[in-house]
């Protein structure tokens, strides 16, 4: 993506909700302080923020899942990237909208924010994604936890480019699994059956995929966008597949996309320190036209790549 | 007593600094990445990341993992190469004020020569940091650092092409006898010591039971190290830079004002901050007023009377 250093800062920001969506999964609502106005309107689908946890405290022993018993008993020192699921910039007033899903330490912690308390964040990272102008057709692929960019973006694309057609792709684990989605499910139908609001309030014809079929398609949600691509067909030079979701799902996705000659932009994960180019923890493999491979950064290069830059492992 | 009356300068040896406050090499790039957050020129003085001769990628990821108050990090001295560097990282130090310190590695002591002679060539340079204690490459780095005969040789032969350059010789606390390497330095002609590096460290996946860094090993940084630095800043100073009256550029796990005046009470006469800005990349300046405060409250009317003044 472009390599122009944008411009962020260290903001503090109010949490104005914190709701949990199932047990382990949670929205987190943010109103920053204005003189984050600026930056954060203009900021992208796919850039991300990173939040200081450092302060929270733990909540009580009996709200600590079992698992987390031993993990919640380390301090946390370094921030937590998070992608935006939404920016609301309105009324000299930007609101930013956080899925995460308690899973170590700082998520754990981050579970007791209440409405009022103020949270420290760097923002907005990173380069988000391209929207080419010459596109009539978009292709969401949504993997787990990967979910949240993609509808920040779809949010995006219905806005500022409403001729452009959407699918999206959306695979998780379980039906359990797709908490980040306000779910709707038509009694009429198999219970395997559900919309996905987020999508559907765009009139975005969505795809589900889990690994168990507990809803939608049982299997991975790589094998039903090969199912499509291999019915359709799209046009190359019209479409544009965008992506976020475990490495092997992006790497499969990857796959498909020099397959079928569509290009795609993926959204990578990386441990980060700092989140802003300083710690060169971040490090990508990918291609260079010159000396082979070369290591670019997640956080200042990313986490946006076009899928075909990128070394996959 | 006002905020005008109070001293901040330091001198590195022939070198001012308006006040103590540096960055740590490898955690603050090449200045510009931290321009959003703070203005680089209130610094004292600026270390880059290390350079070494030719580019190096770094090492495969986790290149870092958390520990309690702390962090792992292995990243390899991924860097673009001393050619590159002042293509195109010289032009950006240019623009600032600051006097700034290119830290240089290598694997060989050639290496190591070739990367000072090229960089000594650039007036914009106030200085080289000798990085003889990286922990995180196979070849180099801590090698030269534990050697007290190989920190004679390679600080030796540097010190002869550096010329009018500060040369500063970062130490590894990963030695039975600091001190005996800090003698070395320092005979061999160190114009300051900086101290320390991180400190060699694992941490284990325990379901795989396989090491959580791809280089397996990593240095461990942050608060959980500084009471160990704030000693052996405080050892190094009293054994051997105080007679030898060579300044200490100091740090590890400093995050606040009071964490950089222990340092400085110890011993320091400059002082790091490393992992600290990965946190709050505007922590520098915070400090820096942190410190004016606690002069004022005092009575200090010049930093550098805080150096080594411990009881």
């Amino acid at each position: 993506m472009s390599t122009l250093p944008s411009k962020k800062g260290i903001f503090t920001a109010s949490v104005l909700q914190n709701r949990g969506l199932g047990d382990k999964f949670f929205r987190l609502s943010l109103e920053l302080e204005k003189k984050a106005n600026t930056l954060f309107s203009s900021a992208s689908a796919g850039q991300f923020v990173e939040i200081d946890v450092s302060q929270l405290a733990l909540p009580t022993e009996k709200l600590i899942p079992e698992k987390l018993w031993d993990s919640s008993q380390r301090n946390v020192l370094l921030r937590r990237p998070f992608s935006f699921a939404d920016i609301d910039s309105s009324n000299d007033c930007t609101i930013v909208e956080i899925l995460y899903c308690v899973l170590g330490p700082a998520t754990l912690r981050m579970k007791t924010l209440k409405t009022g308390d103020a949270v420290n964040l760097i923002g907005p990272l990173g380069n988000g994604f391209a929207i080419p102008e010459d596109k009539k057709s978009v292709i969401l692929v949504a993997g787990g936890m990967g979910a949240p960019p993609l509808i920040h973006l779809a949010k995006v694309l219905k806005k500022q480019h409403q001729d452009m057609t959407i699918t999206a792709f959306v695979g998780a684990k379980t039906k359990n699994d797709l908490a980040f989605f306000d779910i709707k499910t038509d009694k009429l139908k198999k219970k395997t059956d559900i919309t996905l609001q987020e999508f559907a309030k765009h009139n975005i014809k969505t795809c589900i995929s889990t690994d168990d079929g507990s809803a939608g398609f049982k299997g991975f949600v790589t094998e039903s966008l090969k199912n499509r691509l291999g019915e359709n067909k799209p046009a190359g030079e019209e479409t544009i597949i965008y992506a976020c979701g475990p490495e092997a799902m992006l790497s499969a996705t990857a796959v498909l996309s020099s397959e079928f000659r569509i290009p795609c932009q993926v959204s990578l994960e990386r441990r980060m320190a700092c989140g802003i180019g300083l710690c060169q923890s971040c490090a990508v493999k990918c291609r260079d036209k010159t000396s082979g491979t070369l290591y670019k950064l997640c956080c200042k290069d990313g986490p946006v790549f076009w899928s075909d830059e990128v070394v996959w492992e | 007593m006002k905020n005008k009356n109070i001293d901040l300068s330091v001198k590195l040896g022939s070198l001012k600094l308006i006040n103590p406050l540096m960055t740590a090499s490898g955690t603050c790039g090449y200045a510009d990445e931290l321009d959003d957050f703070m203005d680089i020129n209130l610094l004292g003085g600026f270390i880059t990341k290390s350079i070494t001769l030719k580019s190096r990628l770094g090492n495969d990821v986790p290149r870092i993992v958390e520990t309690d108050s702390g962090m792992l990090n292995a990243i390899g001295l991924a860097n673009i190469g001393v050619e590159k560097f002042v293509q195109e990282k010289i032009p950006i130090i240019e623009r600032y004020k600051t006097p700034f310190f290119v830290n240089i590695a290598g694997e060989t002591i050639d290496e190591y020569v070739a990367v000072a002679e090229k960089l000594t060539q650039c007036k914009r340079i106030a200085g080289l940091e000798l990085n003889i204690s990286c922990p995180n490459v196979k070849k180099g780095g801590i090698t030269f650092g534990t050697d007290p005969a190989l920190v004679r040789q390679i600080t030796g032969e540097v010190k002869k092409v550096v010329k009018d350059k500060l040369l500063i010789v970062k130490l590894t606390p990963n030695v039975t006898d600091i001190s005996a390497i800090a003698r070395a330095a320092v005979d061999c002609g160190a114009d300051a010591l900086s101290l320390i590096n991180t400190f060699t460290a694992m941490v284990i996946d325990i379901e795989t039971k396989r090491p959580v860094l791809a280089n397996r090993t990593g240095g461990l940084s942050g608060p959980a190290i500084k009471p160990i630095a704030v000693y052996l800043v405080n050892k190094v100073y009293n054994e051997v830079a105080k007679s030898a009256g060579v300044p200490l550029v100091a740090g590890g796990g400093i995050r606040t004002a009071s964490d950089a005046i222990e340092f400085i009470i110890a011993g320091a006469t400059a002082v790091t901050i490393g992992t600290g800005s990965f946190v709050s990349p505007d922590c520098a300046v915070k400090i820096i007023e942190g410190i004016k405060k606690y002069c004022l409250r005092h009575s200090i009317t010049a930093v550098a009377e805080l150096t080594g003044s411990l009881k």
